[in-house]
């Protein structure tokens, strides 16, 4: 028997052997098999979602729980980085329209690029780095770790437990969280409108909002749900899927990142081209 | 009087029957190319303990992960409580694996939870109807019956590595399994520690009449805790027998794992 054994793996090692190595042929037949291999397991991973959501029990605890740890404890870099970046883009903007004789419609001008695209986009990716990497790392290190298995083995849905929940409240996190980027933004706006001027807030804010139109923010708003989906989703795939090892949560963390980073500007430019679609 | 004798070997073979807890015939499983197990036969019968030795990379924890439903089998038959698993509806499987505990080889807490909440953890989400004092009462129990109870309110983290498997081992026995699957209990502690994991493991086989599956490389741990030892080699199961048969092996290379 042993030798039989050792004659099968033997076998085995002689067919490896002789498969050429380095081929670029081979090598991007890989890469390509393997793109699509992820897509696919990307295409399963999100219909179970769908499918385990609506599926008992519903872990509302837990979904409080990560909606504090994803939305509220994302705030003070919301705040800051919005703040900057309200501040800064009034700032550049300025000498702009000054050359122009349009300063006035500094406010309208920035409150319009703000609530379109700055402050989703901005806080989708601030928000992809933050909780995308978050998600992936703690997802791979609990399956390092097997507290998935020791939950299955628990006889809990590990998928329901960890991944609806987490996928839930980044897709409702995410848009209270813009909607709190952009305020911050316009007030950066505002402290930078007054630093070369003096400008009333009363004047500044009532110019934007008799500036802004429905679909300035309705549309901007409703991607952000989708910005919001596709961070958690992918967060949980790249964590719940990771090799065993030390070395896979790193990876799961640093994929989460990038690909969910990615994804937000082709959700964007898709939802871009939508609207003037709709608008036309 | 043939009436009356063949009723009896009924009876018996009935006894039999339910008396195995577990059963392996020709068990294979393999990932990609690496097969793992090629042909395992085993049988586990109600209140023992069977250990099971091997190198490491022969397939011992995917063994038992099998049994478990962390993993498939890929061919052979797989009997739980004398029922055929491929049989099953998917309900009806998880009802027999309710029945299962599995302690695994790092403890595998919670640890985002404290001790409390790891322990109520499978209790929420199994025991529906059970009540807060009944689940403190049954937390506390666990924990006494570990010895951790001063632990209750630690996290994870604050806890040695052989308290987290005590831990781990409390988690697994509140829900009070009929089988235990211990996933190398004494690996990576000190030789004081890795003997009260195995006295833990008598205990509980005492108190709660569990039946036992512990995989180990620890000689002292199988001598302590096996009423059965198989051990496996190249995917299949290359001996069996008690401490002492298998100590006395003509076999060297069985001989090997209790020098």
């Amino acid at each position: 028997m042993e030798k039989i054994i050792l004659e099968h793996f033997q076998n085995r090692k002689q067919e490896k052997e002789t498969i050429p190595k380095n081929i670029p042929v081979i090598v991007s037949h890989t890469v390509v098999h393997k793109f699509f291999l992820e897509v696919y397991s990307l295409t399963i991973f999100t219909f179970r979602f769908f499918k385990e959501v609506f599926v008992p029990p519903y872990e509302l605890n837990e979904l409080l729980k990560q909606s504090f740890l994803i939305g509220y404890k994302s705030l003070p870099l919301v705040a800051v980085t919005s703040f900057i970046i309200g501040l800064v883009l009034t700032v550049q903007s300025r000498p702009t329209l000054e050359k122009f004789g349009a300063e006035s419609l500094l406010p309208m001008m920035v409150a319009i690029s703000i609530i379109r695209e700055i402050g989703p986009v901005i806080t989708a990716l601030i928000f992809a780095g933050k909780v995308g990497s978050g998600i992936g790392a703690e997802l791979a290190s609990m399956n390092v770790t097997e507290q998935i298995d020791a939950m299955q083995v628990s006889h809990t849905n590990p998928f329901n437990y960890l991944v609806v929940t987490r996928v839930l409240s980044a897709t409702i996190m995410l848009p209270l969280l813009v909607v709190f980027s952009d305020a911050v933004g316009l007030f950066g706006s505002y402290v930078a409108v007054n630093l070369k001027g003096n400008v009333s807030a009363t004047i500044f804010f009532s110019q934007i909002f008799q500036s802004l139109e429905f679909k300035d923010v309705f549309p901007a708003f409703i991607k952000t749900f989708f910005f919001g989906f596709t961070i958690g989703l992918i967060g949980c795939y790249k964590g719940y899927n990771s090799n065993k090892g030390t070395e896979g949560v790193g990876k799961a963390a640093n994929s989460a990142v990038v690909f969910a980073s990615l994804m937000v500007f082709i959700i964007d430019m898709i939802a871009v081209q939508i609207t003037s679609l709709l608008q036309n | 009087m043939t009436t009356e004798t063949s009723t009896r070997e009924t009876k018996d073979d009935d006894k039999q029957i339910n008396s195995v807890v577990v059963e392996m015939q020709h068990l294979k499983k393999s990932f990609g190319d690496k097969e793992v197990l090629l042909d395992i036969n085993l049988v586990m019968n109600k209140g023992e303990n069977l250990v099971i030795l091997g190198k490491s990379g022969t397939g011992k924890s995917v063994l038992i992960k099998c049994i478990v439903g962390l993993m498939e089998i890929d061919y052979g038959k797989l009997l739980l409580f004398g029922q055929d698993i491929s049989n099953l509806k998917a309900n009806k499987l998880t009802e027999l694996h309710r029945k299962i505990g599995f302690l695994f080889q790092s403890g595998a807490l919670y640890d985002s939870m404290t001790v409390r909440e790891n322990l109520e953890f499978p209790l929420k989400r199994q025991v529906t109807t059970i009540s807060k004092a009944e689940m403190n009462a049954l937390v506390k129990e666990s924990l006494e019956n570990v010895g951790l109870s001063e632990t209750i309110d630690m996290m994870p983290s604050e806890l040695s590595g052989g308290m987290r498997k005590r831990l781990g081992l409390a988690r697994t026995l509140i829900l009070k399994p009929e089988i235990m699957l211990y996933d190398e209990p004494s690996t990576g502690l000190d030789p004081i520690t890795s003997k009260e994991i195995s006295s833990l493991i008598l205990e509980v086989q005492k108190k709660y009449h569990t039946s036992s599956i512990i995989i180990t490389h620890d000689r002292e741990c199988a001598k302590l805790t096996a009423n059965r030892i198989i051990v496996i080699k190249d995917g299949v199961c290359a001996a069996e027998g008690s401490y002492n048969d298998l100590e006395n092996s003509e076999d060297p290379w069985v001989r090997s794992f209790f020098e």
